[in-house]
């Protein structure tokens, strides 16, 4: 297994991916906090997920890395489930 | 991978990879499990079309800081798996020892305070036919729950391997095995979370 991960320069790339998914985490927590809701929020909330899973995929998995449909595995599998959450929340509230 | 990256690989005399890290067979495993939890989830969010209210009330009553916590918990176990990971292709299996025992740490966090929260349900007389919004609730958090059981056996497994310095920079299979399993429960915590706990 080849997976590399870089290490130059002071913080190795995927402390700075660990740090941006905290981030995210956190400011997904904060708006659940503050009680908002609403199609724009839910969208945001579940892009956020969507956009951890992928880093979660491609960096930690070392999926990045590899060629083929292996490569794009977890963001197929993101983009399902995502779709049918969003469809979903939009459908509820249109109706 | 980049084609800049991948001209570098080459260089290095490395070809590059087919197939994930780790055994094939634990990915098979993981896109059946994924599976599972991508039906759970659209079933989640289909059923709440018809209880909308019902799912925001009682969703607002969830506690959404122990979801931080355990949403912290798993993110910081899975950086060190992926620590743990690259020590154990660096040749250094103490280290990688110390990271996958540090992981299994975070999971055990998760577990406590997963189960302080079951404990609240259960005192409060919340079960899986309290209506539908707890049913789902239960369910899909309990069956993430079983996983992170079976992830920190396998990660516990790991480590002891490792700290007895079984693993070598050309042979460490298991750890790359061990952390993928790992990181799918991470990934589909990530989806469960903002669902269960913010979206409305």
């Amino acid at each position: 297994m080849n997976t590399s991960f870089p290490t130059r320069g002071l913080i190795r790339p995927c402390t700075l991916v660990y740090a941006l998914l905290i981030g995210l985490t956190c400011v997904t927590w904060m708006i659940g906090r503050s009680g908002v809701g609403g199609p724009g929020v839910s969208l945001l909330v579940l892009g956020f997920a969507l956009l951890k899973g992928h880093l979660i995929g491609d960096w930690f998995m070392g999926l990045r890395d590899v060629r083929g449909i292996w490569r794009w595995v977890v963001a197929i599998w993101l983009l399902v489930p995502g779709g049918l959450i969003a469809l979903a929340f939009l459908l509820s509230f249109r109706g | 991978m980049t084609a800049e990256a991948a001209i570098q690989q080459q260089r290095r005399g490395l070809a590059v990879p087919r197939f994930p890290p780790g055994d094939l067979a634990i990915w098979i495993f993981i896109l059946a499990e994924l599976l599972v939890f991508a039906l759970f989830f659209a079933a989640y969010a289909f059923t709440r079309m018809q209880h909308i209210a019902l799912f925001d009330r009682y969703q607002a009553m969830l506690n959404r800081d122990a979801a931080l916590i355990n949403t912290l918990a798993l993110l910081t176990a899975s950086y060190f798996v992926m620590r743990g990971v690259v020590a154990a292709r660096e040749g250094q299996g103490r280290l990688c020892a110390r990271w996958t025992w540090a992981a299994v740490g975070m999971g055990a966090l998760f577990l406590v305070v997963k189960s302080s929260e079951y404990a609240h349900h259960l005192h409060a007389g919340i079960n899986l036919s309290t209506n539908t919004f707890y049913m789902f609730y239960l369910s899909l958090t309990f069956f993430h729950f079983l996983h992170v059981i079976l992830g920190m056996v396998i990660l516990v497994a790991v480590a002891l391997k490792a700290g007895r310095g079984g693993y070598t920079p050309e042979e460490h299979t298991g750890v790359e095995t061990g952390a993928s399993y790992w990181h799918m429960v991470d990934l589909v915590w990530l989806v469960l979370f903002p669902l269960v706990y913010v979206m409305k």
